[in-house]
């Protein structure tokens, strides 16, 4: 009790601050001084804190919804429309309170959110069953969606953020073919463009937050996961050029956006990885067969229909992303920081995929050949940059890269197990021995 | 600043409160001024009959017999139906139309797969009859016994009004699912 009305005391202090400086009672730099002191003090607790409220109001959610969800058809219908409501009001009177009273309060913020945003879908929900609504999950999860979004921005919730993005990609999987006929995937792009502000806000306010990491690896997956849904609906083998976009897209918003002097930013390695994996990938020839159907001929383009047009356009917007990201940084940034080679990747992606679109016959595989070699150049660079900067894990990534390749290499072709063998044992001892000169050498300069 | 937050919140808040409020208002129009029609249930898959909370439905009318005047569109079309009374008394499908057209007689729906070559296939835009959690085994068996081969006595009555279609109630041998349930207690 101590506790709170300590907290009260101080919020009413803060409040009071401005009022003392404007009076010439204590200066400004004193009010500072003032804020810094129980600042401090709040910081410590509030993560805690922060962490309670939400796994909290988690539960409690969870539990109107178990009750609420039983559907008491004991009631009539107007009664159980009425209960259906009576959460929803509950919790925008409480966060009309958080706005008024509570609103530099993070725990506030965040558990009205939820509140809110759960008694909007036991809400639909609810209605939908007791008038015998036949709508789809998708149908549902979209409205859902939509009518949270606003919460997020309004009561600043990164907890909120993140569950709407986990929304957005449980919608994706939820869309269902009818019959056979594929759903577009298009509005998943919506809903990831409706919260790149709020994302925008945060990392203007604190880049190096581990909430802005989180966030942004969270961003990352939902698009690529977003990708691949939208490859899939057009058919139209725009699918490597897409994630060799996106990857190198990651990679450099990473290296130029979340600039670390030690080691690399988890975005920055998140698309190295991207990267690495897309390399290895694209080395395989099936992924270089392409089923003709988007063809320069116009008739063809039209028959993707509108929403196939703009899922196509959606695919070329990553790699297009991804060099004038490359290019405005050499540009305005001076001498490279980032990988060349990480950045080559989308041209290198195009120039296969002319060669296999405009070439006759089966040309998929000067396709694989030239990202064997692509995945070698990488792996080497990596290695070789790990070692530049003495860096042990970036120069295992590299070795991971041309081991990848390799193995991948071993089980594509038909070897015999010897020649397999002796392939595996080179590839083990050059990482034994890459290992052994690293370690040795540093323990030499240092 | 509070201010624009709480006007803001305002504005939300209506958003929130409308859809459901809007949904409730179309429904209580369809079930308060729609005419009633009656689609008999198709026999079931015994494993498809229930899904957690809801019976899954067929309709014997999703199958329309081929004629002339029918216009077959690509799979997943949204078509709209008009809607006849057979002796029984049960709704059976007219016409097929891909323009809209409007009538309590009048009902959205989208083209599926014909297994045979003298018929259509379209799906109604209501499958699932939501039951509480206590009623959905017994449901789910009383559904099944009076809607397979040889014995379909199962009806769901419908309300149509301006291409909207509310199921009204569930009927197993003329009685409305609950009461059903509580002359046959399992």
């Amino acid at each position: 009790m101590a506790g709170s009305t300590n907290r009260r005391a101080v919020r009413w202090l803060r409040g009071q601050l401005p009022g003392l400086v404007a009076a010439g009672v204590i200066s400004p730099e004193n009010a500072q001084a003032i804020e810094r002191h129980y600042g401090s003090e709040e910081a410590s607790s509030s993560f805690a804190f922060i962490l309670l409220a939400i796994v909290g109001s988690v539960l409690v959610s969870a539990g109107i919804i178990l009750l609420i969800a039983h559907n008491w058809d004991e009631f009539s219908r107007p009664l159980r429309s009425a209960i259906a409501f009576l959460p929803l009001i509950l919790a925008q009177a409480l966060s009309v309170f958080v706005l008024l009273r509570r609103n530099e309060s993070k725990p506030w913020r965040e558990t009205a959110a939820i509140f809110d945003v759960a008694a909007v879908g036991t809400a639909i929900s609810l209605i939908s069953q007791t008038y015998q609504i036949q709508g789809t999950f998708a149908s549902f999860m979209q409205i859902w969606l939509l009518l949270s979004i606003p919460v997020v921005y309004l009561l600043r919730t990164s907890f909120g953020a993140g569950m709407y993005l986990i929304g957005a990609v449980v919608w994706l999987f939820s869309i269902e073919n009818f019959f056979g006929v594929r759903a577009s995937p298009n509005l998943f792009w919506l809903f990831l463009a409706l919260l790149v502000p709020y994302y925008v806000i945060r990392f203007r306010e604190n880049r190096n937050s581990a909430e802005t990491a989180i966030l942004s690896i969270l961003l990352a997956v939902a698009a690529a996961i977003g990708l691949g849904m939208t490859a899939d609906f057009t058919r139209t083998n725009m699918g490597n050029l897409a994630f060799a976009g996106l990857a190198t897209t990651i990679y450099l918003c990473g290296i130029i956006f979340f600039p670390r002097e030690d080691g690399l930013h988890p975005v920055a390695f998140l698309g190295g990885l991207g990267v690495g994996i897309v390399a290895v990938v694209l080395s395989f020839e099936p992924l270089w067969n392409f089923h003709h159907r988007l063809t320069t001929q116009w008739v063809e383009w039209q028959s993707l229909g509108l929403a196939g047009q703009v899922a196509v356009g959606i695919q070329i917007l990553f790699p297009v992303a991804a060099v004038i990201l490359g290019l405005w940084a050499i540009i305005a940034h001076g001498p490279v920081r980032f990988s060349l080679v990480a950045f080559l990747l989308p041209f290198v992606t195009a120039v296969a995929w002319l060669e296999v679109y405009f070439c006759l016959g089966d040309c998929s595989f000067l396709a694989a050949l030239l990202f064997d070699l692509y995945a070698f150049a990488f792996g080497v660079e990596v290695l070789v940059r790990g070692i530049r900067v003495r860096s042990v894990a970036r120069a295992n990534f590299g070795l991971l890269i041309i081991a990848g390749l390799a193995i991948c290499r071993f089980f594509d072709t038909d070897l015999s197990f010897v020649e397999r063998g002796v392939g595996f044992i080179v590839v083990g001892a050059g990482f034994l021995i890459a290992n052994v000169i690293f370690f040795r050498k540093r323990a030499t300069t240092s | 600043m509070t201010s624009f937050r709480l006007i803001i919140f305002a504005v939300i808040g209506l958003a929130q409160l409308s859809v459901p409020a809007s949904v409730i208002w179309k429904r209580e129009q369809t079930l308060r001024q729609g005419r009633v029609w009656k689609f008999k249930t198709a026999p079931v898959d015994p494993i498809d009959a229930i899904r957690g909370r809801y019976v899954a439905l067929r309709f014997d009318a999703e199958t329309v017999p081929h004629s002339e005047n029918t216009i077959p569109g690509p799979v997943g079309t949204t078509m709209y139906v008009t809607l006849k009374e057979d002796a029984q008394g049960f709704a059976q499908v007219d016409h097929l139309n891909e323009m809209p057209i409007t009538g309590d007689n009048v009902m959205k729906v989208k083209q599926g797969y014909a297994s045979k070559d003298n018929e259509y296939r379209v799906v109604f835009p209501f499958n699932r009859f939501w039951v509480t959690e206590d009623d959905a085994a017994a449901a789910e068996k009383a559904y099944f016994e009076n809607s397979r081969q040889g014995k379909q006595n199962a009806y769901a009555a419908v309300r149509v009004r301006e291409s909207d279609a509310a199921i009204e109630d569930l009927f197993i041998d003329n009685q409305p699912l609950r009461e059903y349930l509580r002359a046959h207690p399992q």
